[in-house]
């Protein structure tokens, strides 16, 4: 008997509580992103969607660990190819030649540090051909893991329509970057060979010499 | 309108016909505006308690979303399943429809805006809108499909049970006002709070909750949306349907939710009573009435965003084994309790003023718990960084 009236009170109790809960949602901030019309990339635009209205919910962009599509920087890669090895499905494709030995530093002229050794990276080698095939990706981030220089990272962007499924393949080296690293690096083999003739054939005289 | 008609040289009889067609016409579009309207206002409503939108783009802030849908709904193809029984699965919604349309012949709109104040107004309310299980019954019979045969059968057994518990607890204003008509159960209620039915006594208010219990289930709404039971049976009894009759179904569950707001009203919260020096201003009293039934109609939207459904064995607990058995003691008790207190009407105005203290009181309450889980919930959701390494 008294379990029939702990069940009257408890169901009014509950509906008590839960029509609080929904009333108070009534007045609480609209989660809705209206998508196409704010960029939710950024932070600061999605505070203002493109009628200049201010959006007023909890959400606030993209979260610091989205992984959304790759991004290269070229200029810190040092095309040793991990990122290649760590990709599982193998959307990553890089050529590379040999080029002027480097010293990597940031903007600032901070030397950028491989994460593995903590020692300064150095570029000896440059890629010709650095394709990510964001249609293949599947957004796993190990590449991101295996890079020791930072170069390779997950942008927040994520919206990448086309009509021609090869647009989707991301390509870092242009053709003219392409052609000038296979100059230089054509240059690069000449001299070395030119060296590795004059010194053998230095070799050859301090045989001659010695004979 | 007839002696119009007539000067058009019309004779007495079809003067009389052609006036009450052009009535009929008239409540009807009213009825069908109001049931769109209510998908909206439902639409929004619930996307608010949700942290959501809801339609946002058909016309200002959405308000014209209803007409959009109705439209997409004419012009689709009206499918009618091979096996099934092609007379009742046409003319079933059109039952479901006229079970809550004839409940505009009695209708309070305001204390003397009524189509015909029947001296058997609330019997007749409460007996058309039996139509509705019926017409609902029809449909899942007639589909020729499992899901909307177990709708129609949840459906039918749902309404029987729920009838019973509605027309008792209904029985106390009857005891109270002695009247079965409309205008006279609304003409025996004030305009303040205190006057209202629900709080003569501790056992109208019972009545009320099981009434509005009651009519919930009646309604099939979602405490009680078994028939339709998304998640379960599909759509229900309207799974077969497309079109025009599924629109004529949705227009009826939406306008139904009008209707009950305005027997609620009416019975219960005072209908459109006014203070006595603005008697007369009928307008003003349809203002009051349609205010009140929205209110009670927010209520309705309010329940069915935040309980969810009920097992089938739960519902028939429910009707059997609770609302019943309280019911009959609301019945009982204030039949004594009208004994007890005849002729000492200061008590029973006391009472009535400590039970309206009382409803404030919980309001208070409610709001105090309103504020609480508004702030927690505006505390932004990712303001934390979360780190993966």
């Amino acid at each position: 008997m008294s379990a029939y009236f702990e069940n009257i009170t408890n169901g009014f109790k509950s509906i008590f509580e839960g029509m609080s809960i929904t009333f108070a949602a009534m007045f609480s901030r609209t989660e809705t992103v209206q998508y196409p019309e704010v960029d939710i990339t950024s932070n600061e635009s999605i505070r203002k969607d493109c009628k200049g209205k201010t959006y007023k919910g909890t959400l606030m962009g993209m979260p610091d660990n989205y992984r959304g599509i790759l991004n290269v920087d070229l200029s810190k890669c040092t095309a040793c190819g991990l990122c290649m090895k760590a990709c599982p499905i193998e959307c990553i494709i890089i050529n590379s030649v040999k080029c002027d030995k480097d010293k990597l530093a940031d903007a600032d002229g901070n030397p950028i540090n491989n994460r593995f050794t903590q020692k300064g990276a150095i570029k000896t080698r440059t890629s010709t051909r650095f394709d990510i095939n964001a249609g293949k990706c599947m957004y796993c981030g190990l590449c991101v893991m295996a890079c020791p220089t930072e170069a390779i990272v997950h942008t927040k962007r994520f919206e990448m329509n086309t009509e021609n499924l090869n647009d989707l393949v991301l390509r870092f080296v242009s053709d003219e970057q392409k052609e000038k690293a296979e100059k230089k690096a054509n240059e690069l083999e000449a001299e070395a060979a030119a060296k590795k003739a004059a010194k053998a054939a230095k070799e050859e005289t301090s045989k001659d010499e010695g004979a | 309108m007839e002696k119009i008609l007539m000067s058009l040289g019309l004779d007495l009889i079809s003067a009389k016909v052609l006036a009450m067609i052009i009535v009929c016409i008239v409540v009807l579009l009213i009825f069908v505006t109001i049931g769109g309207v209510l998908t909206v206002v439902e639409r929004r409503i619930s996307g608010f308690m949700q942290s959501r939108l809801g339609p946002n783009r058909v016309g200002p802030q959405g308000s014209l979303q209803w007409l959009a849908d109705g439209i997409k709904l004419i012009f689709k193809e009206d499918l009618i399943p091979t096996g099934s029984d092609r007379f009742l699965f046409r003319i079933a919604p059109y039952f479901c429809l006229l079970g809550v349309f004839g409940t505009m012949v009695v209708f309070p709109w305001g204390t003397d805006v009524i189509v015909a104040d029947l001296n058997i107004g609330l019997f007749y309310f409460i007996s058309i809108t039996s139509l509705v299980v019926i017409g609902v019954l029809m449909a899942g019979w007639s589909s020729n499909n499992k899901w909307a045969l177990l709708g129609g059968m949840r459906s039918a057994a749902q309404i029987v049970s729920y009838e019973i518990p509605v027309g008792m607890s209904l029985l106390v204003p009857i005891l109270i006002t002695g009247t079965l008509s409309m205008g006279g159960i609304v003409a025996s209620q004030g305009w303040l709070p205190w006057d209202w039915m629900i709080f003569q006594s501790p056992f109208t208010l019972m009545s009320f909750v099981i009434f509005f219990i009651g009519s919930l289930a009646e309604a099939n709404r979602t405490p009680f949306d078994l028939p339709e039971a998304e998640s379960e049976l599909v759509s229900g009894y309207c799974t077969e349907y497309t079109g025009f009759r599924y629109a004529v179904f949705f227009l009826s569950e939406w306008a139904n939710l009008f209707v009950l707001g305005g027997l609620t009203t009416a019975v219960y919260l005072g209908g459109g009573n006014l203070p006595g020096i603005l008697e007369g201003w009928s307008w003003l009293s349809v203002l009051v009435f349609l205010g009140k039934v929205s209110l009670v109609i927010f209520v309705l939207i309010w329940l069915r965003w935040t309980l969810p459904r009920f097992r089938i064995d739960q519902l028939m607990d429910l009707s059997w084994k609770y609302l019943l058995p309280a019911a009959l003691i609301a019945f009982f008790g204030q039949a004594l309790y009208m004994i007890a207190t005849n002729g000492y009407p200061l008590l029973q105005s006391i009472i009535a003023g400590v039970m309206f203290l009382l409803f404030l009181f919980m309001m208070v309450k409610f709001f105090i718990r309103v504020k609480v889980n508004l702030f927690e919930m505006n505390t932004p959701v990712n303001s934390r960084a979360t780190d993966v390494s």
